[in-house]
């Protein structure tokens, strides 16, 4: 397997070649490009149960696993939003991804959905993450650059701009500020990681793009 | 208090690097990340403000389209960075303000500020009006680091004479520039047809910084292709 993530960093796409057997683990929708003769498969990861948390995390079901029929096929994977991507190497440990970050995977990499309780409930939708663990390689996908902080004791980040985080950060969603900031600073929730580890932060984030535009929509008479 | 500016120019990010004690003030919703012995206060006037003087300096503001409310980082104890980002893809730019300067300021361009720069919503009038929300500006003064961003890249103009700008397209100037908005100056018929709208009309010398976006075209693009919302 060869891969390259080309057209960095505002519109970053990746570029992978399979020898003959090799397998790319992929959200469904982020294929741009293949050669035909690649033989695809859909799957549900982690079995039935695996696969309706992954639907209760707002991920799709299903993965989608490209297989290599002979020497050097190729395969194009896009995410969604203008961007960066990047290679994250998995050795054994698991790195946690913020819901649509996930682009794919290789190796012997299990995905599965992560809980967060009740501040997962408090953090909304964003806070439900995808754990990759294994050995193999993952490519995840920002909207806006894609800034890696190595945490060391503790590092705050407003949620919508997560991306992932190792699993030997651990966190906690808070507010920041008084009662007063909670409700006028227009700061939404943050989540506070300690401990040691990588942290991926995205230097944009879709809810303020859709807020934006919210004005502009047509306003529908009430009859 | 220093500013590095990162991963420009489509998807800038400001990260400010405060001493022990350093506040930077920014307009709410722009933090991305902080380090955690950095504290965030809400207050719509400055800390020393009476409550009556802070709340009229929030109101003031919303009129200029900016926030009611800007928050305070302070890095509390040690030294701390705090970043920044504005809603939409472009870039960020670093200006330095001297006490006997000011800088105009579209307000949707503002990030964030060094404590001792004051930002005030300059109303300026009928001209205002007619040059639509986006020429309510700001207007900056005192001294230190003022941040702004722009829809798309930047581009500077030494204006040194007379230049022209679409008001949807203005991020910031110097005050040796003067400005009256117009129509463009094709005439009626091509304000109405040609699709060019109002313009500004610089005059004097100084600096001046354009977005290559419009934030008020993209949004009437995506916007009308939305589903209606409820009136």
């Amino acid at each position: 397997m060869k891969a390259e993530i080309k057209h960095r960093p505002d519109y970053a796409a990746l570029h992978v070649v399979l020898d003959q057997g090799e397998k790319v683990v992929c959200e469904p929708g982020a294929m741009m490009g293949m050669d035909p003769a690649l033989k695809m498969e859909t799957n549900m990861k982690g079995g039935l149960l695996g696969a309706m948390a992954r639907k209760l995390a707002g991920e799709t079901v299903f993965l989608n696993t490209y297989t290599s029929t002979g020497p050097a096929q190729q395969l194009d994977l896009a995410p969604s939003t203008p961007g960066d991507m990047v290679e994250v190497g998995l050795s054994g440990g698991a790195v946690r991804v913020q819901r649509g970050s996930y682009v794919a995977h290789f190796g012997d990499v299990e995905i599965s959905a992560k809980w967060g309780g009740a501040k997962a409930f408090f953090g909304g939708e964003g806070l439900i993450m995808l754990e990759a663990r294994g050995t193999g390689t993952m490519w995840m996908a920002s909207y806006g650059a894609i800034h890696q902080i190595d945490v060391k004791d503790a590092y705050t980040v407003d949620t919508s701009h997560i991306v992932a985080f190792d699993e030997s950060l651990t966190f906690t969603v808070n507010k920041i500020g008084g009662m007063k900031s909670l409700f006028l600073s227009q700061e939404g929730l943050v989540c506070r990681f300690t401990g040691k580890g990588r942290l991926w932060i995205q230097t944009r984030n879709a809810p303020a793009l859709a807020g934006f535009l919210q004005p502009f929509r047509r306003v529908q008479k009430s009859n | 208090m220093k500013f590095d500016i990162q991963y420009r120019p489509a998807f800038a990010l400001a990260i400010a690097k405060l001493d022990a004690g350093e506040t930077v003030i920014a307009e709410a919703g722009a933090l991305v990340s902080m380090d955690s012995h950095v504290t965030m206060e809400t207050s719509a006037g400055k800390k020393d403000d009476s409550l009556m003087g802070s709340l009229f300096k929030g109101l003031k503001r919303m009129v200029a389209g900016e926030s009611f409310f800007q928050n305070r980082f302070t890095a509390k104890g040690q030294a701390g960075e705090v970043t920044f980002a504005p809603t939409h893809a472009g870039d960020i730019e670093v200006y330095t303000l001297e006490s006997s300067k000011t800088l105009y300021l579209q307000s949707s361009s503002y990030v964030c500020s060094g404590e001792d720069v004051k930002i005030d919503p300059k109303w300026g009038g009928a001209k205002s009006f007619f040059g639509g929300e986006g020429l309510v500006m700001l207007k900056a003064t005192g001294s230190g680091p003022i941040v702004f961003n722009s829809f798309g890249g930047i581009k500077l103009v030494e204006v040194d004479g007379k230049f022209t700008v679409d008001t949807g397209h203005i991020v910031a100037f110097e005050d040796g520039i003067q400005f009256k908005v117009g129509k463009f100056g094709g005439g009626w018929w091509s304000f109405l047809l040609g699709g060019e709208g109002l313009v500004c009309n610089f005059t004097g010398k100084g600096k001046l910084w354009v977005q290559t976006r419009n934030p008020q075209a993209f949004g009437q693009l995506i916007g009308q292709k939305l589903p209606p919302r409820q009136a």
